[in-house]
């Protein structure tokens, strides 16, 4: 299978700042790589550094086998990009900053073709292109850069946090156009502090804390790693609540019964919730914050100790 | 009351750094011009002399004031009260802007608007701050004009001109921020009045009527038509005359009134002009970077294109009436002869002044579109070009290109604006090619600019905006000012309008222009190469 990101014990400072601290990451063709972390854990900055936009102060990164500092504008012919913060010209209208970018990125060589993708995109993102950029709101400015992405065809999607301000039934439309460009055989990588949706999304997931690599592989090989919380209004079942087998965390407070089950065993513990006819039953995937909260605590506390002296 | 002491306490706070640089620079260049000024003409005679001279070329007038007669604070009043106006001035409206339709534009009025505070709190809030910034500048410049042992009733009347003009000038920058939706488009439309009020004043002394002694002046009617002017009518030192101040202050309370008649009725954020419905397609020109470069500074270009078309049309138009006026005279020509040497024709050393002009407002031109990559840069639109096929050193070299274009655009307009306005001076065909000479003369110092201020996009990024305006600012205050402020020679010669070849007929020294031309080209080269190794900054961080 090809490599299209590669990177080895990357590093970046800015100054005295380590943004990132020996990260690797391998995303191979053709499949859609969740990249989460944090905030402020060096997602944008390795998005910057694969785009070029930034230099590695160590280790290696590799983009089709290319270095993105010395071969940016060779490699970005193939590349589509979504910022983590979308800016957009305010003097110009979003159809011109469309069309600019596209044009920047060489893909209108086709121009009835350029335009039928454009409209389409236009349409399903139910997107005004005679604004000013300095009217769009944040989810409009984010439209820019998503129709513009995929306006042209690209062999790698590299998109920081895509859906920030994307109400759900643009993220629905987001997905779908997702799926239909790695079914068309592209890369995507995906970052987002969001689990949820790199689990809706993405075939393999790296995680990263403080500019490090902490997991990395398949959702399933990472489910072990996630609780889900249960809960349920405490006058529907008989008291005192006996602990069902395999939750852990169980705790009564503001008239709710709540407990946590490991992330593949959920489905082991409905029968008994079905038996209990338990009622306003609620199921929250964990967010990132407490899984990271949950495997990474200690080395949390340590690193506020490290800090402090 | 206590809210209004809140917001004024914030403005202070926010401006203490900035406004106490304005205040305590522009009085202590007010106190070391005027000693410097009694170093060089600490006699009668000598006064005698260099009005005599100023009032026959009449050049000198433009860029000074009335002159009224030899008495030592008269004499410091004729020559620094128009300068420190427009400084005043500038400090006035760039105040008002920053204090209201800057805060409107990044959505911080909104918040204050939210409290208690309302709307229109703040606005009073800032008219109270600005006009007590201008009376501490009118009180810091007498104080600096009696700690040279001039009259204080004279010092005080030359302050309280001095406020009167920066708080008509507050006024307007204060109605420019109503109309404008962006900061840049209020505080472009309030320096260009700021310069316009400079200009007419001069206007109207360069016009006036000189009097038999050649040691008056009776201004014409432009004079009228400006604050600054009407601060020059009180005649500080010798009339003492404050009711003249009276019609800057009336303009500001009109205006005021105004602004606050268009606020009370429109929305927060929004402008009286409001924004057109746009394309929902890019034209032809938003194909390349190129094009992108060219498109986001083509504004900037129109305006100073705009002051430069007007320069060039007072240069020779002005020239003519001043060559009429010295004709007439005997004695202006015996004093110009000893002046100036037997060969030196006033409309060359009139035009040679007014293209110095130019040459400053192409320069600033060219600054503002080596900012203009940065503010890309800043605003992250940068690196949005840079992720597609735009490698980074072509991108800045279009930048180069854009500002070298800006560059000849400006110059060009203004020498053919020039060359129109010559067309009734009694000799054009001496004048026209004088006119082009000078025109050109101003581009080596302006690729000057253009150079140093990619130079430190590329080295000190944070550094570009402050830099590049106080570079062009003061090397402008150093070369048009700095013979006026009597400024020793070697600080002069710093400036690179300093420079610029001065068309003078068949023996004009090109050198200057040759060495400034190198030192630009190089500044650019060293930026656009040094673009390989320069990082993209994200946000500001």
């Amino acid at each position: 299978m090809n490599t299209v990101i590669s990177t080895r014990g990357l590093q970046k400072r800015f100054g005295r700042t380590i943004a990132l601290d020996g990260l690797d990451l391998t995303v191979d063709a053709g499949e859609i790589h969740g990249f989460l972390g944090p905030n402020g854990a060096g997602k944008s900055t390795t998005i910057r550094i694969l785009l070029g936009l930034a230099r590695a102060s160590g280790g290696e990164a590799t983009l089709f086998g290319s270095n993105p500092w010395t071969d940016a504008a060779g490699l970005h012919r193939r590349i589509g990009y979504v910022p983590g913060d979308v800016s957009v010209w305010p003097n110009l209208t979003g159809g011109e900053a469309i069309d600019l970018l596209s044009r920047l990125r060489g893909g209108v060589t086709d121009k009835a073709d350029y335009e039928s993708r454009k409209q389409r995109l236009i349409d399903v993102f139910q997107f005004d292109p005679r604004k000013k950029g300095r009217a769009y709101s944040k989810g409009n400015r984010q439209k820019v850069a998503l129709i513009a992405a995929f306006a042209t065809p690209a062999d790698l999607y590299l998109l920081d946090e895509p859906t920030s301000g994307l109400d759900p039934l643009m993220e629905q439309v987001f997905n779908r156009e997702i799926a239909r460009v790695t079914a068309e055989g592209a890369t995507v990588l995906l970052s987002s502090h969001i689990l949820s949706e790199v689990e809706e999304l993405c075939d393999r997931v790296t995680i990263i804390r403080a500019g490090r690599t902490v997991e990395s592989g398949t959702m399933a090989e990472l489910r072990h790693l996630t609780r889900t919380e249960i809960a349920f209004a405490a006058e529907s079942v008989p008291m005192p609540f006996e602990e069902i087998e395999g939750s852990h965390d169980l705790l009564i407070d503001h008239g709710r019964v709540s407990f946590t089950v490991d992330s593949d065993r959920v489905a082991s513990v409905l029968p008994e919730l079905a038996r209990l006819d338990v009622k306003g039953l609620t199921v929250s995937p964990p967010s990132l914050e407490e899984l990271f909260l949950r495997h990474y605590g200690d080395e949390l506390v340590t690193l506020g100790q490290a800090a402090r002296s | 009351m206590t809210r209004l002491a809140v917001l004024l306490r914030q403005r202070a706070r926010r401006d203490r750094l900035q406004l106490a640089l304005w205040l305590v620079g522009t009085a202590l260049l007010a106190y070391a011009s005027v000693s410097a000024v009694f170093d060089t003409y600490g006699d009668a005679e000598d006064r005698e002399e260099i009005l005599g001279i100023a009032i026959a070329t009449r050049t000198i007038l433009v860029f000074r004031g009335t002159p009224n007669g030899i008495d030592e604070g008269a004499f410091a009043f004729f020559l620094l009260f128009a300068w420190l106006a427009l400084m005043g001035g500038l400090m006035s409206t760039f105040l008002a802007v920053r204090h209201t339709r800057m805060e409107e534009e990044q959505g911080r009025a909104e918040y204050v608007a939210s409290t208690p505070a309302g709307r229109i709190l703040p606005t009073i809030a800032t008219v109270v701050h600005g006009v007590l910034a201008n009376i501490g500048l009118g009180l810091l410049i007498a104080l600096a004009l009696i700690g040279n042992g001039l009259d204080s009733s004279g010092s005080l009347v030359a302050g309280a001109a001095i406020a009167a003009s920066g708080i008509a000038f507050l006024a307007f920058g204060l109605f420019a921020a109503q109309l404008f939706r962006t900061s840049r488009g209020a505080n472009g439309a309030s320096v260009a009045f700021v310069l316009a009020a400079y200009l007419l004043r001069g206007l109207g002394d360069a016009a006036g009527t000189p009097s038999e002694d050649l040691l008056h002046v009776t201004p014409a009617w432009p004079t009228w038509l400006s604050p600054i002017g009407y601060g020059q009518l009180t005649g500080a030192f010798v009339e003492n005359d404050l009711r003249p101040l009276l019609v800057p202050l009336g303009f500001a309370v009109v205006m005021i009134g105004v602004v606050f008649a268009l606020q009370s009725v429109r929305d927060q954020g929004a402008s009286l002009l409001p924004g057109r419905a746009g394309r929902a397609t890019a034209g032809p020109v938003l194909s390349s970077s190129f094009g992108l470069a060219w498109r986001l500074n083509l504004s900037i270009l129109l305006s100073w294109t705009a002051g430069g078309i007007a320069t060039g049309l007072l240069a020779t138009s002005l020239s003519s009436i001043v060559g009429d006026v010295a004709g007439s005279n005997p004695q202006v020509i015996e004093i110009l002869r000893r002046a100036m040497g037997d060969d030196a024709s006033i409309e060359q050393a009139f035009v040679a002044t007014f293209y110095g002009v130019v040459g400053i407002l192409a320069a600033c031109c060219a600054v503002q579109v080596g900012i203009r990559a940065r503010q890309e840069e800043v605003h992250g639109t940068a690196e949005m070009v840079l992720a597609t096929r735009v490698p980074r050193v072509r991108w800045l070299l279009e930048y180069w290109v854009v500002g070298v274009i800006v560059i000849v655009v400006v110059l060009a307009a203004a020498g053919i604006a020039g060359v129109l306005g010559a067309s009734r001076a009694s000799d054009p065909e001496t004048l026209i090619p004088n006119v082009l000479e000078a025109a050109a003369a101003q581009l080596p110092a302006c690729l000057v600019f253009l150079g140093v201020t990619l130079l430190v996009f590329a080295f000190l990024p944070r550094a570009t905006i402050p830099l590049g305006w106080t570079i062009v600012g003061v090397a402008a205050i150093l070369g048009t000012f700095g013979p006026i402020l009597q400024l020793p020679e070697w600080l002069t010669e710093l400036s690179p309008f300093a420079h610029s070849p001065v068309p003078s007929g068949d023996d004009t020294d090109w050198s200057g222009g040759l060495w400034l031309l190198a030192i630009g080209l190089g500044a650019a080269a060293a930026a656009v190469v040094a673009m390989r190794r320069r990082e993209l900054t994200s946000g500001g961080g």
